[in-house]
């Protein structure tokens, strides 16, 4: 009885941790810098994050001017270091994820629209500047039919010089709870029928990929 | 012909070491462009040839059918080769833009004579669009690139970079092989600069609390 009893203070606890704005964020870091696409923007809890920073500041002054003790200082101080850092990785990872797939983000609606206003005009600044480069150094120079920067030449059917990013890569994830084959894509029920709890697992990106919009698994 | 110089600009682009550019090759480049203009005219010459014997150009499948198609597939190939040397380069210049600095003239001059202008524009144009958003989202992505593990750091000045450096708490004379302890926020945009420098290395005290990081100002490309 009693190991049941800690088990569920255990989850319990660790519910509560989990619902702290920076496990969030550590999170949406941790599935953001391992998954191959861009994933949705979570502006709420950017926001949140921002504004909590800057009270930690604030009391960091106050703290200062109070001459309190340095140790407890530099252990805020420490703290809030580390969630900047989170915050100012996890913008800095999408960034680099839509500058290495410029023209894809900007073709499909689907991934525009998980990005932030900002990171939507950063990327059509970036592909108006990226294009004239290109258009500077190369397309101007080729003959007329083949001047498209998204298609080899006219005469092709679809945008074949856009890379895509690849949705096959292997990753690594755990499973919040246990789920079952509902969860997943009826496409891949060959593939994949359930997964633990807690177990990680070393899977092709596009299988888990609808269960982790939904929340339910973790990238590690 | 038929891609091969387009093929020796791709290679050109690969031999260099990962992440490191090469001066732009504008003879390699032009000639590969000036390839691409004879096989646009060859093309032309034979779909020309096929629509005066009147045979259906779409259609047939002789030998000047197949001749086209070569001479199209090979300009196609010259275009893909052109348009990865400018995009390899393009992407090691996005990268300076989040390892060196935002501003074009904190560049060293290495690195500057290897860019083509319309490079050099291009590195101008990326760095405000950062810049922008930055300001926007009201946060300097620029530092803390590495997880942060101490607060303060003990570094030392490997190039004289003079006197009075303002620092966010106090202003600091950085003169050579002087040792400081320094806020991490601030040391880090010159620290940044370590990874381009093949010669850069992390000394870890003995004693064991914080890391010694050395500063560099030089780099070898």
């Amino acid at each position: 009885m009693a190991t049941e009893e800690s088990a569920s203070v255990m989850d319990d606890y660790e519910m509560l941790i989990s619902t702290t704005d920076v496990e969030l964020l550590k999170r949406a870091w941790r599935n953001e810098k391992a998954a191959p696409e861009i994933l949705q923007f979570e502006s709420s809890l950017v926001q949140r994050i921002k504004e909590q920073i800057e009270l930690a500041e604030q009391n960091e002054e106050i703290f200062e001017a109070n001459n309190i003790e340095p140790l407890t200082v530099s252990l805020y101080q420490m703290d809030l270091d580390r969630t900047q850092f989170l915050l100012r990785s996890y913008l800095r990872v999408r960034l680099q994820k839509i500058e290495k797939y410029l023209f894809y983000v900007l073709k499909t609606d689907e991934y525009l629209n998980r990005l932030s206003k900002q990171e939507q005009m950063f990327a059509r600044r970036c592909t108006d500047d990226l294009g004239s480069h290109l258009d500077e150094t190369v397309l101007a120079k080729l003959p007329d039919n083949y001047r498209s920067i998204l298609k080899q030449s006219i005469t092709s059917e679809e945008d074949d010089m856009v890379p895509a990013p690849r949705l096959d890569t292997f990753v690594i994830c755990k499973a919040n709870q246990y789920l079952s084959g509902l969860d997943f894509e009826p496409d891949y029920s060959m593939e994949i029928t359930e997964m633990e709890r807690d177990l990680l697992t070393f899977v092709c990106y596009k299988f888990v990929k609808k269960p982790l919009e939904n929340g339910k698994i973790d990238l590690v | 012909m038929y891609a091969r110089k387009g093929y020796e600009l791709v290679k050109d682009l690969a031999n260099g070491e990962k992440g490191q550019l090469q001066p732009f090759n504008e003879d390699l480049f032009n000639q590969v462009v000036d390839q691409c203009t004879q096989h646009y005219l060859e093309l032309q010459a034979l779909i020309r040839k096929m629509q005066e014997e009147s045979v259906d150009v779409r259609e047939t499948r002789n030998s000047d059918h197949y001749g086209a198609l070569i001479h199209h597939l090979s300009l196609i190939r010259n275009k893909r080769c052109l348009m990865a040397y400018v995009h390899s380069r393009a992407e090691v210049i996005q990268n300076f833009a989040w390892k060196v600095g935002l501003e074009l003239l904190e560049l060293p001059e290495e690195i500057q004579e290897k860019l083509s202008p319309s490079e050099k524009n291009y590195f101008g144009k990326h760095s405000s669009a950062l810049q922008s958003y930055m300001a926007e989202v009201g946060i300097d992505l620029n530092v803390d690139m590495v997880p942060p593990k101490d607060p303060y750091i003990k570094v030392r000045v490997l190039d004289d970079m003079g006197e009075g450096i303002l620092l966010s708490d106090k202003t600091a004379n950085l003169a050579l092989h002087s040792m400081h302890f320094l806020k991490r926020t601030d040391a880090e945009q010159y620290i940044a600069r370590v990874g381009l420098d093949g010669r850069a290395y992390r000394m870890t005290l003995k004693q064991g609390v914080s890391q010694t990081i050395s500063m560099t100002m030089e780099f070898q490309m």
